[in-house]
């Protein structure tokens, strides 16, 4: 509840259990599983079932006019023609042979923002649109942030109330006297302390 | 000894340490090269475009990763059991110290020429004057000659406890019951300061160990059979 609670609208969405709401509306509203269903992704690029499966007077005519050949369709209902726009994505085995010039770029990817209504009908998305990205990663690293400084706030807490005084030995002039006996000692001359020490001049190296 | 924060080995004093610290870098590097390489195919992993999820039958590959990672081992062994074989070389030790652990200081025994025994226990914090290193320094120290081998006999009195010098390669454990022997010869005078590397107890931490490694002339003078 709390964790809805702050991160609101992705909290609601990420925590809840419902199946519906969790996948993202790309899959059908509890049915059952052993039956072919519909999914947005990009592995997956032809569903098993299309997206709309109870069709609108208007989506049913132009279903109608796809079924006759294609080359009495114009340019735009070209565009329009599901079948077609896969044939030239390159799903081509099932589809027409229909080879046309300036029909190279009727690449169904390219038209995002204008997606004829007979696309629709079989996808509920396209690549693009599923492949988005989204704003989720503010929360999370605002969120991972919040609890490291929560987590600072505890240790400074338990620095004041709890933890008992450091032992004499971490004193600076105690440290101070204890590095000078390691350097007389000669404490890893080779590559660690010594070796950083000019005995000569009396000072650290630069 | 070590200075606060330290990550690496600390220098070597003994031939035997010096070994084990290019072992250690040869190693260190062949898992840093494998660690980057898997951390490489993770993140090619998470963040490629590609969908292709047929990936079996790949006889060729298979067969490299695994003679490959069969070699990377071989020359790892290689250099490992050298150094294994050269700590068990005979060097006819000129000097034999007995070390008995007990809960929680250490007892020395130098028998071959005298009678000397002692113990050698952790100074307490009350105990230290400015400049003592906390929780190392002891009462009595270890005193040995350099660049002569001498023989560790490491046992212990009543619990588990282990006898280490990290900057001579020394870690032995001190057995009730059972005579472990260790052998080093060290190459530089001065204070080697080790821990007691196996629990046993409240002050496990409590019980160090500390060598006063000195010049053989100085050594034969005596001082340590003064009692």
């Amino acid at each position: 509840m709390l964790a809805t609670r702050v991160f609101s609208l992705v909290g609601k969405r990420a925590i809840s259990t419902s199946v519906c709401v969790r996948a993202h509306e790309s899959v059908v509203k509890s049915e059952d599983f052993s039956l072919p269903a519909y999914m947005d992704r990009r592995d997956h690029p032809l569903p098993e079932v299309a997206h709309v499966k109870h069709l609108s007077a208007s989506q049913k005519a132009l279903k109608e006019k796809e079924k006759a050949s294609w080359s009495s369709l114009s340019m735009d209902e070209k565009v329009e023609s599901l079948c077609f726009l896969l044939h030239k994505c390159g799903f081509g085995e099932k589809w027409l042979n229909v080879a046309e010039e300036g029909a190279a770029d009727l690449c169904a990817c390219k038209w995002l923002s204008s997606l004829p209504p007979v696309y629709r009908i079989k996808f509920k998305e396209s690549f693009a649109e599923m492949n988005r990205g989204s704003n989720e990663w503010k929360t999370v690293v605002g969120g991972a942030m919040f609890f490291i400084g929560f987590t600072a706030l505890v240790i400074m807490w338990q620095k004041h109330y709890v933890y008992g005084p450091l032992p004499q030995s971490f004193d600076k002039e105690w440290v101070a006297k204890q590095t000078k006996r390691m350097l007389d000692m000669k404490v890893n001359p080779i590559q660690g302390l010594a070796s950083k020490w000019d005995y000569e001049k009396n000072e650290w190296k630069k | 000894m070590a200075h606060a924060a330290q990550v690496g080995l600390q220098d070597a004093t003994s031939p035997i340490m010096e070994e084990l610290i290019t072992f250690h870098d040869h190693a260190l590097m062949i898992i840093f090269l494998i660690c980057f390489l898997v951390l490489y195919a993770l993140f090619l992993t998470l963040t490629t475009k590609l969908t292709n999820t047929n990936i079996s039958d790949a006889q060729e590959m298979e067969t490299v990763w695994t003679i490959l990672p069969a070699i990377i081992l071989v020359l790892i062994a290689l250099p490992s059991l050298r150094i294994l074989y050269m700590t068990d070389e005979v060097n006819d030790p000129s000097l034999t110290i007995k070390s008995i652990g007990h809960q929680w200081y250490w007892t020395y025994e130098y028998t071959d020429y005298g009678g000397l025994i002692f113990n050698s226990y952790m100074l307490p914090p009350l105990f230290l004057e400015p400049g003592d290193l906390r929780l190392l320094d002891v009462d009595n120290r270890v005193v040995l000659p350099i660049e002569a081998p001498i023989r560790m006999m490491i046992t212990s009195q009543d619990v588990l406890h282990s006898w280490t010098v990290p900057t001579l390669g020394l870690k032995t454990d001190a057995i009730p019951g059972r005579l472990n022997q260790t052998t080093f010869t060290a190459t530089r005078p001065g204070v080697y300061y080790g821990q007691c590397s196996e629990i046993c107890g409240a002050n496990h931490s409590f019980m160090p160990i500390v060598l006063e490694l000195i010049p053989l002339k100085i050594f034969e003078m005596g001082p340590v059979f003064t009692l």
